[in-house]
């Protein structure tokens, strides 16, 4: 599937212009910043650059995509099987749900300190942050989506003597795939962020975090301009391609 | 396969849907529920699906008790049955998958039913892709495809166009006649029940009771029911709709009768 199927090319143009606009305001600030402050557009760049042929860029890059990768998928799993429990069985569901509403209203980086202790310096404490960011809008979506799942289909499934297994993969799981995608895409912001920002704090072994705290503790401005920028294109990437081209991959049959 | 219902009840709550409902239904008989909207037909269907148990009372298929659903009383739905996700073919194929059909078997198998109720070439369509009358054939040929001995059909074309109605009677009483199972079938529309039943039963509004039962006997039916006016205008009136065609034309003219 190409890209251009995947994104109209006004969501393009909007995207470019996006873009363009971001760029334009730095180098607008770098023009009347000193260069120690605020680097120039084209400063930050050249600096990725080099970035890219070094061999410790990718050692950091690698750990983060490993942590990510980590708790993302962690999440992702566990809150797809919570959720698809929580909404067929009735005595689960309210206090599943309501217990979700008040630990998803914690920012998952206050667990640090806590994890930091309890699990020691090391990637663990970082993985479980993430896995707790993106834990918590998967599990709902799946949650409010298997509730909400049409009983005909329910009945349907029933009297064509479906199992309970057949039941889940063959009906519940489908059906709660759209809400699944949306929330996924949201946990994915979460776990992102948490990422970022445990790898600041926790600064254990490379990480783009920890490149971008270090670059400010020695006020390398440039550095930090080019870490932010490395996070922003990342995510993006991850985002508006991965996730979105899986998403037309699995929900196909809507876009007919 | 026999089917009984004996001293069936049903509440929800306070409110009586059905109250001490008796009758019988041979083996490949097929018997209509006609009624109003919401009297409690649909429940009496679903019960011998066994999606829905009676407050009070037994139903029976084959002897035996109904506790659960079943593929061998299969039941379709008057709409938004079939799986948005699944193409045509993959939602017939369905049904048995779930009988742990391996899927190549399944999917040839659904291409012969498909073909039965002229749905060749639409195999890969999604159902939002095709009309509401190609979703119930489509609908057919996924109850038909598990070779059911009870077909339980609840108002199956009430979403339909009259002309759309009247073809997919056809294809439904052709696809009857040539797999011969047992049907109960649930509507609210006379000309539907007396094409396509050997027996009708009428009901009341809420408790359901029988009003009357209308033996018509396993003969050659078309869709001309002219043959049938007399019985029509019968179920008609005991429904509460006004066929005297003298008082009629006397409320049009002010006399009194």
């Amino acid at each position: 599937m190409s890209n251009s199927q995947t994104m109209g090319v006004a969501t393009k143009r909007a995207y470019v212009v996006a873009i363009a606009f971001i760029l334009f305001f730095w180098q607008v600030a770098a023009w009347f910043l000193p260069d120690f402050l605020m680097p120039d557009v084209h400063t930050a760049i050249l600096r990725l650059w080099e970035e890219l042929n070094s061999a410790e860029f990718y050692e950091g890059l690698g750990n983060s995509m490993t942590r990510l990768g980590a708790g993302y998928g962690a999440a992702l799993f566990f809150g797809i099987l919570l959720g698809l429990v929580g909404g067929t069985i009735n005595a689960v569901r309210s206090p599943l749900k309501a217990a979700i509403i008040i630990l998803q209203s914690i920012p998952s980086i206050a667990w640090v300190p806590l994890f930091l202790i309890l699990m020691g310096f090391g990637n663990l404490p970082i993985i479980v942050v993430v896995a707790i960011g993106a834990f918590f809008p998967t599990a709902l979506s799946v949650m409010n989506a298997t509730e909400s799942v049409e009983k005909v289909h329910i009945s349907a499934a029933r009297v064509m003597g479906a199992s309970k297994a057949q039941m889940l993969k063959r009906v519940y799981f489908p059906a709660v795939t759209p809400e699944l995608i949306t929330g996924a895409q949201l946990a994915f912001g979460n776990a992102w962020r948490a990422l970022i920002s445990a790898e600041m704090i926790v600064g254990f072994s490379a990480g783009l975090g920890k490149s971008l705290a270090y670059s400010g503790e020695i006020a390398d401005m440039t550095g930090v301009m080019t870490n932010i920028l490395v996070i922003a294109i990342l995510a993006a990437v991850i985002d508006q391609v991965i996730l979105e081209r899986i998403k037309h991959r699995l929900l196909r049959y809507q876009y007919l | 396969m026999e089917l009984t219902f004996s001293e069936v009840a049903k509440s929800f709550g306070d409110l009586n849907v059905i109250d001490h409902f008796n009758t019988t239904i041979r083996t490949g008989e097929i018997v209509a529920l006609l009624g109003p909207s919401g009297c409690g037909k649909s429940t009496l269907l679903h019960m011998l699906a066994g999606l829905q148990t009676p407050s009070t009372g037994t139903l029976t298929a084959g002897g035996k008790r109904i506790e659960k659903p079943s593929p061998r009383r299969t039941l379709v739905f008057q709409e938004h049955a079939l799986y948005p996700w699944l193409t045509l073919a993959g939602n017939v194929a369905l049904a048995l998958e779930f009988q742990n059909t391996p899927k190549q078997t399944a999917f040839a198998e659904a291409q012969k039913w498909l073909a039965k109720v002229e749905l060749s070439g639409f195999e890969h369509y999604y159902p939002h892709q095709v009309s509401g009358g190609m979703r119930q054939r489509c609908a057919l040929a996924r109850a038909f495809i598990a070779r059911p001995e009870v077909l339980l059909l609840d108002e199956p074309f009430g979403a339909l166009d009259a002309l759309t109605r009247m073809t997919l009677q056809s294809v439904l009483k052709d696809l009857i006649e040539e797999e011969r199972p047992t049907v109960v079938l649930v509507t609210h529309d006379v000309d539907e029940a007396l094409y396509l039943a050997d027996r009708v039963l009428v009901f009341s509004n809420r408790p359901a009771t029988v009003l009357r039962e209308i033996e018509l006997g396993h003969i050659p039916k078309t869709h001309d029911l002219s043959a049938f006016a007399d019985i029509r205008r019968d179920v008609l009136n005991k429904l509460g709709i006004d066929t005297d065609t003298a008082s009629a034309h006397a409320e049009e003219t002010g006399e009194t009768v």
